[in-house]
């Protein structure tokens, strides 16, 4: 039986961390050999979310804080945890554009719920949980069989 | 942050920004300046070569929204030689509806 191969990380919630956290999760998918295409639009997504975590949970609240990416392999999944101690922060809750917002032109759009619009699109799991004073925002990407 | 923005301005008044690198929460200032830049030009059109940009998050789009409002809608925005990961992220948004996109081999000139 394979037990789950867990990696924890912990960044400081600045904006120069992203690029560290999105190699992180780089090499996770690519370890799993998720192809190219999937393994972007994992990385765009753990990106849109970390973002959020460091502009609105720190940044814009005046606070100092971690990122912690936790990244699992389940059987037939690859999960990335993203934890803050920011402020109760639900992101599955925020409005996405609609249909017809999409369609409007750029000289019309508000730029709001774009992140959370793309991180969504991206994964097949997208779940929140406060747990213990912290934010644990779960995305998960289904693998192929032979990954299982 | 992992971003260059090279700003070059071309016959006809024509502001051509090469993007190398990722444009995330970190660089999308670095690129935000850089269309400031080219705005003050007047230009009557601002390419965006992209062949080398290798990742855009919303926080390049939002610049996108930004740099459409502040040219107005009569100077188009091109999207020149995108790689597929980031125009499927301008498609998905709606975004391809308001700028021009070309590959490579049709550059504005």
């Amino acid at each position: 039986m394979n037990s789950p191969q867990i990696e924890s990380a912990t960044f400081a919630g600045v904006r120069d961390s992203l690029t560290a956290i999105r190699e992180r999760v780089t090499e996770a998918a690519m370890r799993v050999g998720m192809d190219t295409g999937a393994r972007y639009r994992l990385v765009l997504a753990v990106d849109e979310v970390a973002t959020n975590i460091i502009v609105h949970g720190y940044e814009e609240a005046a606070l100092a804080g971690d990122v912690d990416v936790v990244v699992r392999v389940d059987p037939g999944w690859l999960v990335v945890e993203l934890e803050d101690t920011a402020a109760p922060f639900d992101p599955t809750q925020t409005k996405v554009p609609t249909e017809e917002e999409l369609l409007s032109s750029l000289d019309e759009r508000m730029p709001g719920g774009l992140g959370v619009f793309l991180a969504m699109r991206g994964v097949d799991k997208f779940e929140y949980e406060r747990i213990d004073s912290k934010n644990c925002t779960r995305l998960g990407v289904k693998l192929g069989a032979e990954h299982s | 942050m992992a971003l260059n923005a090279n700003l070059q301005m071309l016959p006809n008044r024509v502001a051509q920004i090469t993007l190398t690198g990722e444009l995330d929460a970190g660089s999308a200032s670095l690129f935000k300046a850089t269309i400031e830049q080219a705005a003050a030009k007047e230009p009557t059109r601002v390419v965006l070569k992209c062949s080398e940009l290798k990742f855009m998050a919303s926080a390049g789009l939002r610049v996108l929204i930004f740099a459409k409002q502040k040219m107005g809608p009569k100077t188009e925005l091109h999207i020149v030689g995108a790689q597929p990961a980031v125009l499927n992220t301008i498609t998905m948004t709606g975004f391809d509806r308001s700028v021009v996109i070309a590959d490579e081999s049709k550059a504005a000139s």
